[in-house]
């Protein structure tokens, strides 16, 4: 998860939270308008954060909440408590969308319909209060609306408006033969909003992918405006789709779009619709009754010669041949249908369109059959699809559990199918139409599978199917199938179903009666589950009572962190006193035991004193990518500037140091990268001379060396002219003739930090770099850090900047001279050693000494303070000698005596003293005494 | 450019995007006699599309894309 989307999830909780406060508020002061506004600007914040990544659904919620909280705030639209339970339900949505991606790193696709669900429901608020006050009663429609989400299946089982004649009669059938195999059909109305184009969509490419397309139009919204008058990019076309693939899979595809579309589901019953020359004659009329008698002594191969023989001797183009056309289709798909068969026979002979409503609404007779064993029969179909599609899928290998689920309206319907096609399978006579029956269960039970296994196990299940469909009809015996089933469902299944089922029962009304009663009765408790499943689908499971889930991350002030390392450092102090309370026990009061005891109980405090610390310090921790981050933009917009090209690698970005160190470090890289392109990377041609890659490479790297932080930036590009930086600084006076022979080019490319070295009009026509490189080495030694340029000339040059990880606790050396303590921060310590008196040598007026082979020049600490007092020597005439660090040389400073080193805190000098630069700060030590820290650097 | 506009004949080429549309609906509003050939467009932007529907333009080659055709002639033969 990147962080810009961890700080939204963070920061949108905040702003949940906040929204839901104000709600609760405004329910006690609901004309406060300060409230209101305050309110309307969470929202609104929230909605705009969410713009920014890829959650079409949440952002869509928000937006409609914004649009209600606006409404409210300009007073169309009256605050009231069924207002506030809208919006807390959408932010709940939105709350539960936010630990989705959290948990998951992104949201699921299935709550589009959700979202639209809310939106709807927030928009209805906002229209019907502008419309007037409200009553009691509308109030409570509105809840229920909202509360079952009526609004996702219509309850007609099909439109009758729907344009479906337009559809090609061969795009029908496809779809009517797809549709019989257990697929739901769908269709689709797609409304594109006018300014579409303007967001970059393309609704007609979205609608050519939508998934499992069978047929599609595209139409004029309005009659065309005459040419001269028209705008190209308003969008005024509608898209019709006819689909075959599940409404999940639709609401992934149109997820972006979800409100300007409309998905209904369509029975393919609908499809059936005779098209042509409505001529007709005599001989139809015979035909229907033919087709009538045959239908009612199930001759239905009879029936299926009739109408091939008629399709023979009639026109294609005729109305008559497209209904028989259907005919055909139907007795070869479902030709257990009666009903819908005897529909279709009936407006043939009166060369009328079919009346399929009556079977719809009708739920008498065979269709009540036939329902039960097509799952995807028009009204039945519905309810299964509903309730595969919001409920979990159950493998249809679990049979049992199928069986006894809580949820066992489907699986009845399902075992009702799966033991008719028992019976069929079962039975021991032997028709003509014996391969037709097999095949006709293989296809049942082809369709059960499709409606209720997970779509994973779906093939394996079908081939399994498939084999075993073909075992059977290849020894003509329905045995190898019922042996597939067997093994599938638990045969306990059919034990329940038996009852109805006379052991010689073929495809007969004694049957049908039995599944009638059947489905009367899982009918009834079908009726009343999905307003329950809407209810639980709305509230999301995320109310106040439920569990909340605490945010990981806080956000605290800064001045609180500063407060808690304050504490820690008194607390430093008090734990540094224990030792000296330990000396005095054993020396002025002589119980060593009361020593040892505070000594050990030190340790202890000490270890927690210093985890505290530790974890104190973490808390300030920031990762150096906090200031990497601006560089690709300030790269990319400088190379432009100056023509150059230009490779920016960033490396260790996740290094961590302490906030102030990090802030400390913006100015200077800037700087410093500044330089680097302006007088270090050259033109592309000068590179390409040079035998260089056209793009110069600028490299970040930063990483932790123990307790500092060592960042690198390196460039590939000319490098610095030492001779010029020479030249230039004797001519500026920062050196002497003599020190201008003298410098090695290491030691010249180094004075490009000089301070005055730099002012604008001076370096600008240098070749080398060094503009407000003294601002630079300011910052860095302002955080206790070290720079470091090396440069080769035509090769690159590289700057290492080593800082501290945290300046909140400095460790120094205590030393004592002339019975004073100081401290010396340890950063610069190199070594301490004694050296014989004899040892030292006086070189004009200055002391020095050997040590290891070099030679350190000495100073007298005593000296340097002011201080008229020689440095005293031990017992065996040596002198300590504290060796420090100075740039790039060693210096010994005598002192009286070595002690302790300490973790301090280190105040820097304030008031009348912070103009005295030789001290760096000062700190409280244990004992109660003031310890003075030096500035070496200062001091030498 | 995705669409070739000869003497009277606009030329659409593989996918025609949204820019495309201006130009054409200008060309169109000049020249309402013209003709247009789709045969070797693969997609083209309804901005597009709905130029084509609005003038009523000769269609002299539908696109070779079977899928594309049948969307086409849903859009631009009239019912």
């Amino acid at each position: 998860m990147n962080p810009l989307l961890e700080q939204f999830l963070s920061e949108a909780r905040d702003f949940l939270q906040g929204i839901g406060e104000k709600l609760m508020q405004l329910e006690n002061a609901p004309d406060d308008a300060a409230l209101m506004g305050e309110l309307f600007r969470l929202v609104h914040t929230l909605k705009g954060n969410s713009g920014l990544f890829d959650f079409p659904e949440m952002t869509r919620v928000l937006h409609a909440g914004e649009d209600l909280m606006d409404a409210v705030r300009n007073g169309r639209v009256a605050y009231s408590r069924l207002l506030a339970d809208c919006l807390l339900d959408a932010m709940d949505f939105v709350g539960m969308l936010c630990n989705e991606i959290e948990a998951n790193g992104a949201m699921g696709v299935t709550h589009a319909g959700t979202s639209v669900r809310l939106v709807e429901s927030l928009r209805q608020l906002m229209e019907r209060d502008a419309a007037g006050p409200r009553h009691a009663d509308t109030i409570e429609t509105a809840e229920a609306e909202t509360a079952s989400g009526a609004t996702e299946h219509p309850s007609a089982s099909f439109r009758a408006d729907l344009p479906l004649a337009v559809i090609p009669e061969a795009a029908r059938m496809d779809a009517y033969r797809h549709a019989g195999a257990g697929h739901l059909l769908h269709w689709i109305a797609y409304t594109p909003s006018e300014q579409c184009f303007y967001q970059g969509e393309d609704p007609f490419f979205l609608a050519r992918q939508t998934p499992e397309l069978r047929w599609g139009c595209i139409e004029a919204r309005d009659p065309w405006p005459p040419l001269a008058e028209m705008d190209a990019y308003c969008c005024l076309l509608d898209f019709c789709l006819l689909t075959a693939a599940p409404r999940a899979e639709l609401e992934e595809h149109y997820r972006y779009v979800m409100d300007q579309v409309e998905i209904a589901p369509l029975p393919r019953l609908a499809l059936v619709l005779p098209q042509g020359d409505s001529n007709g004659g005599p001989v139809y009329d015979d035909f229907a009754t033919d087709a009538r008698h045959l239908l009612a002594t199930g001759d239905l191969v009879g029936l299926a010669r009739n109408a091939g023989t008629m399709l023979e001797l009639s026109n294609p183009d005729l109305w008559i041949a497209s209904a028989l056309r259907w005919l055909r289709l139907m007795l070869e798909i479902e030709p257990e249908n009666r009903a819908a068969l005897a529909v279709l026979v009936e407006s043939l002979s009166r060369l009328a369109a079919p009346d399929w409503a009556s079977i719809q609404i009708g739920t008498t007779g065979s269709a009540e059959h036939s329902e039960i064993t097509r799952p995807s029969q028009p009204d039945d179909g519905q309810f299964v699809a509903t309730a595969s599609e919001s409920r979990p899928m159950e493998p249809i290998n679990q049979g049992q559990a199928m069986a006894n689920g809580p949820a066992s309206a489907e699986a009845d319907a399902l075992a009702a199918i799966v033991a008719t096609q028992r019976e069929i399978l079962a039975l021991t006579d032997d028709p003509a139409w014996l391969p037709g029956r097999i095949k006709a269960a293989a296809a049942a039970l082809a369709g059960c599978l499709r409606v209720s296994v997970a779509p994973d196990a779906l093939p394996g299940l079908e081939t399994g199917l498939d084999a075993a469909t073909t075992l059977a009809l290849a020894d003509n015996s329905g045995a190898a199938l019922l042996a597939w089933l067997d093994g599938q469902f638990s045969p306990s299944l059919d034990l329940s179903d038996a009852e109805g089922a006379a052991a010689d029962g073929s495809v007969n009304a004694e049957e049908t009666t039995a599944t009638m009663a059947r489905e009367s009765t899982t009918q009834a408790p079908l009726a009343p589950t999905p307003p329950p499943e809407g209810d639980g689908e709305i509230k999301f499971g995320r109310r106040a009572e439920d569990a909340i889930a605490g945010p990981k991350s806080l956000k605290v002030d800064q001045a609180k962190i500063d407060r808690l390392m304050n504490l820690i450092g008194e607390m430093v102090v008090a734990k540094n006193a224990l030792p000296y309370l330990a000396g005095r026990a054993e020396a002025v009061f002589g119980v060593r035991e009361l020593s040892r005891d505070i000594k050990g109980h030190y340790a202890v405090i000490n270890r927690i004193a210093e985890e505290m610390q530790d974890a104190i310090m973490q808390v300030r921790m920031m990762p150096v990518s906090f200031v990497f981050q601006r560089f690709p933009r300030l790269v990319r917009d400088i190379s432009r500037k100056l023509g150059k090209e230009v490779n920016l690698v960033l490396e260790g970005e996740e290094t961590e140091a302490d906030k102030n160190i990090i802030e400390a470090l913006g100015d200077p890289l800037m700087h410093i990268v500044r330089n680097s392109l302006d007088h270090g990377i050259e033109l592309p041609e000068v590179r390409r001379v040079a035998g260089k890659p056209a793009a110069g490479t600028l490299t970040l790297r930063a990483a932790q060396e123990s307790d500092r932080v060592v960042i690198v930036i390196q460039d590939d590009g000319k490098g610095i002219d030492p001779d010029a930086i020479k030249r230039k600084a004797y001519a500026k006076g920062l050196i002497d003739e003599a020190t201008l022979e003298r410098i090695g080019d290491q030691e010249a490319v180094n004075l490009v930090f000089a301070a005055g070295f730099s002012t604008a009009e001076q370096v600008s026509d240098l070749s080398g770099r060094g503009v407000g490189m003294d601002v630079v080495r300011t910052a860095v030694d302002k955080v206790n850090g070290t720079l470091a340029l090396t440069s080769e000339r035509g090769r690159g040059t590289h700057l290492s900047l080593s800082l501290p990880l945290s300046m909140a606790v400095t460790n120094v050396m205590i030393v004592v001279s002339d019975g004073q303590r100081f401290g010396i921060p340890m950063d610069s310590v190199v070594e301490t050693v004694r050296v014989p008196r004899a040892a030292i040598r006086t070189i004009k007026h200055s002391l020095a000494t050997v040590l290891r082979g070099r030679i350190v020049p000495l100073k007298s600490i005593n000296g340097l303070l002011g201080l008229d007092v020689a440095p005293k020597a031990n017992a065996d005439d040596e002198l300590a000698v504290l060796v420090v660090r100075l740039g790039n040389e060693a210096v010994g400073l005598l002192v009286d005596d070595f002690r302790e080193t300490l973790d301090i805190i280190l105040k820097p000098m304030t008031g009348v003293l912070a103009g005295i630069p030789a001290y760096a700060g000062s700190a409280l030590m244990g004992d109660g005494s003031v310890l003075m820290v030096l500035n070496v650097k200062e001091i030498l | 450019m995705s669409i070739e506009f000869k003497r009277n004949l606009a030329v659409f080429r593989e996918v025609v995007s949204v820019e495309e549309a201006e130009g054409l609906l200008e060309w169109l509003q000049k020249k309402p006699t013209a003709k247009v050939d789709l045969g070797a467009c693969v997609h083209l932007h309804p901005a597009n599309l709905q130029v084509l529907m609005a003038a009523k333009p000769v269609i002299q080659t539908w696109p070779t894309d079977a899928q594309l055709r049948v969307w086409l002639e849903s859009a631009l033969v009239a019912h």
